[in-house]
Order: structure tokens, then sequence, then C-alpha cells
């Protein structure tokens, strides 16, 4: 599928190695659900394959940022995401005003603000020694209210180029799948094989042990979570060109939707251990799993017990399998 | 006999105002709105509208004052306590929108009590000292399915947008839907919940396309509607006809296609303006007037003629809307007497 599989196998035995990777489980779920729903959607699957890849970009995009964030140990979360998504989805359109020559300064634009988010929040985190939950969960009230205040909810149209790439694809995979993929890439080329990445399990795991050995840690620290507002504000760029205007409701469902992808796709809810391909598994798994139950026509109450029975399932899976390794 | 009372107290008041007071009964009057929530473009319309005849209403001596009070947390506690305040700062009547139908009662009957006239409207109080001024949403689920059958009498399949899973107005609209199909040649082949937001309507639509059998029309709750085109759209299958809700996005769809290929949809919903309605709901009771407790909502409807004038006077990215005057206040009294 959509991993990058650069993961080193025992050669002796893949299919064990291969079951012992945490991310396996999201993958697997993601391919179950998708073969129950072709059942029913017959010669449809390939349409529901690409809208998966669509729908998963965004989710794996913000699931990212929010992954390397929950690597950093207990009590690191982003809450600001769905804010900061709204925030620069909506200063960035507005900007742009449905001009084509605006559209590189309006992603510098999202940028920026995913930047400015992010030094905010770790500024409240290290400045003032409040901690991330409620730093990053107060701050978005104050990116919410500027994201109203700007515009007051009017919806702007991205520049047509711009909806153009968002919502088309090449080879049968969407252009949007594509950045999250890449980004996904580098995002484990970073983890797995640059210091940085080192760095950031390092203090998950242990802060202390980590200072003494003297990783930069604040320095570390700052530039994952401004790394999650950029992530989260290029998300809400990229959705925003996607579904035709940026909506002050935009990123609401993206506040779960990033802790559960990193979950479900194996990291470490604890931090010190991140899982890059788990996060694609689990992003189209969480689209996959509502496209099921809602062609096979059950009830909302329903298809939210079996939605939370199956996270719990692949969940305990994926950690199980995690501690063996 | 307090029924009876009441009314003498009235009447009494209105006797001492109108020989006190012969501009306008009113315009010592301070109202106040408590609104839960601002975060979508129908809310912030909903706001906007207020202000413009609130302000209107003070330069014209109709009011003293016109307030708008915004919960930052959709939250009925926060909304309970946001009433508590205004009780204290003495105004004589509060609108509100609320967060919760029950939750809030005992904050409501503590300005009934404090001799404040409390007018709800959209999100409703149950508190009967409370006026009401309500949706009838199964009304609004209804009038779509009999617009489909009017178009296509020989039935077919439909796709129905749900809102938000657990909230009232969506198991309140989908139970008009139902209702009405069963009185037709439809069938509902699938139904999904957009949470009442385009982008989550878009995907959950992308996500069961491919399991539908071919559809005619696509029953909606509003702010869905394109959302369910750019799904459609995005697919090789012909274009149903969507019900649309009035969302400045929609409109502007509905009208390209309508200028490209002839489409004929309709479209409705609550103008955010209702707001103002409640306004002048309570003036009206301020003034002594006497006002059923439960009056309905007109629906803002917009027909295949219309929608050129609608689009026009809709900003864009917003949502259609009227404003109510004093008169359209007392015709919606008059129909509910």
């Amino acid at each position: 599928m959509t991993n990058n599989a650069s993961e080193p196998m025992t050669a002796a035995t893949p299919v064990r190695a291969l079951l012992s990777k945490p991310w396996i489980w999201a993958f697997l779920a993601a391919a179950i659900t998708f073969g129950a729903t072709s059942l029913i959607a017959g010669s449809g699957a390939g349409s529901l394959f690409y809208a998966a890849l669509t729908f998963a970009s965004f989710s794996a995009i913000v699931g990212i940022g929010q992954m390397l964030v929950i690597t950093l140990g207990p009590g690191n979360v982003d809450l600001s995401i769905p804010a900061s998504m709204t925030l620069a989805a909506t200063l960035a359109l507005k900007f742009m005003d449905s001009e084509t020559a605006m559209i590189l300064p309006g992603l510098l634009v999202a940028i920026g603000v995913g930047i400015g988010c992010g030094v905010i929040n770790f500024g409240l985190i290290l400045l003032l020694r409040i901690p991330p939950i409620i730093a990053t969960l107060s701050a978005s009230f104050l990116y919410q209210s500027l994201a109203i205040w700007s515009n007051r909810g009017l919806r702007i149209k991205p520049p047509e180029p711009l909806a153009e790439f968002a919502t088309g694809g090449a080879l049968g995979i969407p252009n949007i799948a594509v950045v999250g993929i890449l980004l996904a890439i580098l995002a484990w080329v970073v983890l797995e094989r640059a210091i940085a990445g080192r760095w950031i399990s390092a203090i998950g795991q242990n802060l202390r042990a980590a200072r003494l050995s003297g990783v930069p840690v604040n320095a570390v620290r700052f530039g994952v979570y401004v790394n999650s507002a950029v992530c989260a504000a290029l998300a809400g760029f990229l959705l925003a060109s996607f579904s035709g205007g940026a909506n002050l409701n935009m990123g609401t469902e993206y506040m779960l939707m990033s802790i559960a992808v990193v979950v479900i796709g194996g990291s470490s809810i604890g931090g010190g251990n991140s899982n890059v391909p788990g996060i694609w598994g689990a992003a189209l798994f969480m689209f996959l799993i509502v496209s099921m139950l809602n062609s096979y026509g059950l009830g909302a109450g329903i298809r939210l017990i079996l939605t939370g029975v199956v996270i719990v399932g692949v969940v305990a899976l994926a950690s199980r399998k995690g501690y063996d390794v | 006999m307090t029924l009876k009372a009441i009314m003498l107290g009235a009447a009494a008041g209105i006797t001492v105002f109108a020989t006190t007071n012969v501009v306008a009964d009113t315009s010592d009057k301070r109202i106040a709105l408590s609104n839960n929530y601002a975060g979508n473009s129908w809310r912030q319309a909903m706001l906007e509208s207020w202000q413009k005849v609130g302000e209107a209403a003070v330069a014209d001596g109709k009011v003293a004052s016109a307030d708008a009070f915004t919960t930052s947390e959709n939250q009925a506690t926060e909304q309970a306590a946001q009433i508590q305040n205004m009780i204290l700062q003495g105004y004589d009547a509060i609108v509100i929108n609320a967060a919760s139908p029950t939750a809030i009662n005992g904050a409501v009957k503590a300005a009934c009590d404090a001799g404040i006239t409390v007018v709800s409207f959209d999100g409703i109080v149950q508190e009967p000292c409370a006026w009401r001024i309500a949706v009838d949403f199964q009304q609004m689920g209804r009038e779509q399915v009999k617009y489909l059958a009017e178009r296509y009498p020989e039935g077919g399949n439909l796709l129905e947008i749900r809102g938000l899973a657990g909230v009232f107005v969506d198991d309140e609209i989908s139970a008009g839907i139902h209702d009405e199909v069963k009185n037709s040649n439809f069938e509902i082949v699938g139904s999904v919940h957009g949470d009442w937001a385009q982008d989550v309507a878009q995907k959950a639509v992308a996500g069961i396309l491919p399991s539908l059998p071919e559809i005619v029309g696509v029953v909606t709750q509003g702010g869905d509607g394109y959302g369910a085109a750019q799904a459609i759209g995005a697919t090789d299958r012909a274009m149903p006809t969507i019900v649309m809700g009035n969302r400045q996005d929609e409109l502007q769809w509905w009208s390209d296609e309508k200028a490209a290929n002839g489409y004929e949809t309709t479209s409705l919903s609550i103008a955010p303006g209702v707001s103002t309605l409640a306004f002048w709901v309570a003036q009206q009771v301020l003034d002594g007037n006497e006002v059923p407790k439960d009056l309905t909502v007109p629906f803002l409807a917009i027909s295949q003629d219309e929608l050129e004038d609608a689009l026009k006077t809709t900003p864009k990215g917003s949502v259609a809307n009227v404003e109510y005057s004093l008169e359209d206040a007392k015709a919606v009294i008059a129909s509910s007497k």
C-alpha cells in the first residue's frame, strides 16, 4: 500500500518480522475494512480507494505533527491543531483572495501562521511553565478568535489552479496524497536517520537522562511544537483549497483524529517511540471504517460503538506487539 | 385567577405607560442577547443581523440598548452564569439562543422571577416562563421530500445527509424526511452524517458513493449541499437533485450549474436574521402586547426563479439572510394567536 517499506527486515523470517512491526495492524485493519466495503461497492472499489487516499492525507499530515509531539513524552500533546488549521486556512485564503498569482505567497502566509502558532504554544509552555495540554488548549481559543475576527466566517474561494491541484491527481494517486506521503517519508528520515530524531526519542524515553547526556532539550521541544503547528497549518491550507474555502469549524474533527492516528498507528502514547508508516495505515483505516459502516447502512449509534470497539482492538494488538520488540 | 391578574397588571402597565410616554413605550428598555456559539458563518450572520437591527432600533429610540454576548465554550453552565450576570446588570429583556433546552432552565427562571422578559429562539428553552420562537424542523425535512416528489413523481433512490449525531435538530429533520418518504415512491438508500459542515459532508459522501446505486436526489440539513456536490462531481455519476441550504457557495454552485445545463433544485433554511425576529418579539412583550408563548420561525426558501436575486444579496461566503422588521414580528405574532 502506501507505506514507504524501508524498514529493515530479517531475511529469514520476513513474515514474523513484519508481524512484529506495530504499524502492520493499522494497515491490516485498513485492508480488512477496505475489503468489506468493496463487497458492497463492487466496481466502485477503485474510487473508494482514491477517496480514502485523499481524505487520509489530511489526517496523516496533522498526525505526523502530533506524533512527534506525543513522542516527547507524557503530558506532551498539541490541542491547538484544529484552531491552527482554521487560522492558517482563513488568513491564507483571505490573503490570496482567489488570485492565482498569490498562491505561493498564500502558502507562505499559511506556513508563517503555523510557525507563529508553534512559537506561541511553546512560549507558553517554556516561559510561563504551563503544562502543554493547557497551554495549547488556551492558545487555541486565541487562534480561533483571531480566525473569527479576521473574516467573520466568510468563505473565500481558493485560486482556481490551487483548487485544481488539491482536488486533482495523477496515475490514480491524488496530489494531496503525494504531499502527505512525501511528508511522511521526510518525517521518517528525520526520525530514523537524523540526529534530531534520536534526540526526540531520547527526550521521550527519559527527559533527565537526555538532558544530562547533552541533548539540547528545549531547542528540540521548540522545533517539535513549531513543526506540529506548521503541519496543522499546511493541512488546513490544503483542506481549504480542496473543499472550496476555509470554514470556522473545519478543524474540529482533527483534534481527536490527530491523536487517534498516532495511537492506532502503533506509536507509544507514553512517548519515546514513534512510528511513521502507522500514521498512514491508521489514517486510511479511520476513513474506511466510517465508509464501511455507512455503506452497510448502520445507524449512528451502532456506528460509533463499532468504531470505538475496533479502535480499542487495533490499539490493543498494536501495543502488545510493540512490547514484544 | 393568576392569568387574570397578570392581564390586569399588564393592562394597568399599558395605561400608565400610555399616559406618561407617548413616543415609544420601550425607549428606556435594555435588551441583551445571550448567544451560546459563534463558530460558524450562520451564527456570525446572526450576530451581525442583531447588531444591525439593534443599533438602528437604538438610534430610532425604540430601545435604550441591544447588546450581544456570546459564550466561548458552548457550555450550558457558562451560559447560565452569563444569564445570571445579565440579571444583575438589570436588563429588561434577555433574548437567548440556548446551549441546551433544559440545562439553563434554572437561570431562565431566576430571570423571569426578577421580572425580566426572556425570549428564546433557534435553540429554545423549555422553562414555561420564557417565550419560544421555534423552528419546525420536521417540516423542514418534509418540504424537501415534497419538492423532490413533485420533480420525480415516479420516485427513485435518495441519499440522506444528516447533521451531528445525537443532536435534537438532526433527529427532527431526519424524522420529517423519513416520515414524508413513506408517502412517496422514494427509497433512502444511504445515510451519512455531514455534521452540517461542508468538508465533513464531502468526506462522508465520497466514502459511501462507491457502494450506492443510482440516486436521483440528495436530502440535506443545510451547510452540506456544496460538499455533496463536490463529492459527486468528482465521480462520473450523473448529478442528482441536491436540496440546498441557502449557503452562498451552494447558491453559487447551483447558479453555475443552472447556467451550464439548466440544473434545477430548491433551497431552504432558517435565516440567521431570526435573531432580529426574537429582538422585536422581546420589544413587543416589553411594550405590553399580548404575545403567545410559542411562535414558529418562517422558512426562507429560494426557488429556481428567485436564485439570482438571492445570490446578489448574499455576501460572498455567507448565508442567505433576511432581517425581520417590527411589522414582520407583528405578523408572526398575529399568525400564532
